[in-house]
């Protein structure tokens, strides 16, 4: 894994400027007001969206030994998070269930 | 009669003068929220071996749940830096719209600076917690509450740090799940609130980015911006239906 102290930096200034341009927008443009109701319904499931792509197919390509070992803890999360489980229970829960695969 | 109207004027009165406190006190329930999320970046920050002032740094500086564990990810799978950006400003495009209903009801003399610095605590729970209260919004009350906030992400986010670092050593091939596990479980609230078409939403990501990774062999970065925003067009109609 690539950890130079250099890049991880442009990635913290990078991330910083892209979160801020869409907070900065509303409060300094008067013309943002009126984008029409169908781009606005679509960048409303846009974070919804993401989950489904951050998850796979790197769950299972980041555990080539045993494929299934991330894919059954994120499963346990899944579960527990359904079941209204606090962020911290769920992965806690997650990597237990991880570890127990991968040590088997 | 006229105790009545003097009742109400007082009455107007407090409701109209949010102060500091209720700032505070608002802002405690996100602080300790965001504490248990912060933690889990943290942890996700050491697992992947950036530095523990990188950490905090990005936690300081962005202030973003997904974005942030996104950014981190796509650096994990060596993204190019164009690809994180854009990758980054879509998931966060959401605050436009956040932003665009506080700034309605936030006092309008309010000064240049104190404008900066409200834009840039915008988050949805802060922009949650700010709709709830039906009145004009005052400065103090408002950056009382995303201080109040902003403390339980940056203080999380090292105390995850160092929680990873005393991990025992055999527990780090099991934590590369740390990162899904966070995103299932956001989904899986998701899931509970809106039933079957955000499940629905994500499974189609999930195939999409699986289909560019895996088959088409694009690299992580595009395959992220394609597979999010084409389920999201996909989902708006799913959304449509259910109604």
């Amino acid at each position: 894994m690539n950890s130079e102290p250099k890049s991880i930096m442009l990635v913290v200034l990078v991330s910083a400027i892209a979160t801020a341009i869409p907070r900065f927008i509303p409060y300094f443009s008067k013309y943002i007001n009126k984008l029409p109701d169908w781009v606005t319904e679509k960048l409303a499931l846009l974070p919804i969206a993401a989950l489904g792509a951050l998850i796979f197919p790197f769950v299972i390509l980041d555990f080539p030994t045993v494929w299934f070992a991330g894919l059954c803890g994120v499963g346990a999360a899944f579960f527990l998070g359904f079941l209204k489980q606090n962020m911290i229970v769920s992965i806690i829960a997650s990597i237990m269930v991880t570890y127990a695969i991968l040590i088997i | 009669m006229k105790r009545s109207i003097d009742n109400t004027i007082v009455l107007m009165k407090i409701l109209d003068d949010l102060t500091i406190k209720d700032g505070i006190s608002d802002g405690f329930p996100i602080l300790l929220g965001y504490f248990s999320t912060a933690v889990a970046f943290g942890l996700i920050c050491r697992n992947i071996n950036i530095t523990f002032f990188s950490a905090v740094l990005m936690s300081a500086t962005s202030v973003a749940g997904s974005g942030q564990f996104l950014a981190i990810n796509l650096y994990s799978t060596g993204t190019f830096i164009v690809e994180l950006f854009i990758s980054v400003m879509l998931i966060n495009f959401r605050y436009v719209f956040m932003g665009m209903s506080i700034n309605n009801k936030l006092d309008k003399d309010i000064s240049f600076l104190q404008r900066c610095l409200v834009a840039f605590i915008t988050t949805d729970e802060v922009f949650s917690v700010a709709s709830l209260r039906n009145q004009n919004l005052n400065f103090k009350y408002v950056f009382s509450m995303q201080l109040t906030a902003y403390t339980g992400w940056v203080v999380g986010t090292g105390i995850g740090y160092v929680i990873g670092t005393v991990l025992p050593q055999s527990l780090q091939a099991a934590m590369g799940v740390t990162l899904y596990a966070m995103f299932a479980s956001l989904w899986a609230s998701e899931v509970r609130k809106d039933g079957f078409p955000i499940l629905s939403i994500g499974l189609i990501s999930a195939a999409i980015n699986s289909f560019l990774v895996c088959i088409c062999e694009l690299s992580a970065g595009w395959s992220f911006v394609i597979a999010m925003v084409s389920a999201s067009w996909i989902g708006s109609y799913i959304v449509k239906r259910k109604n």
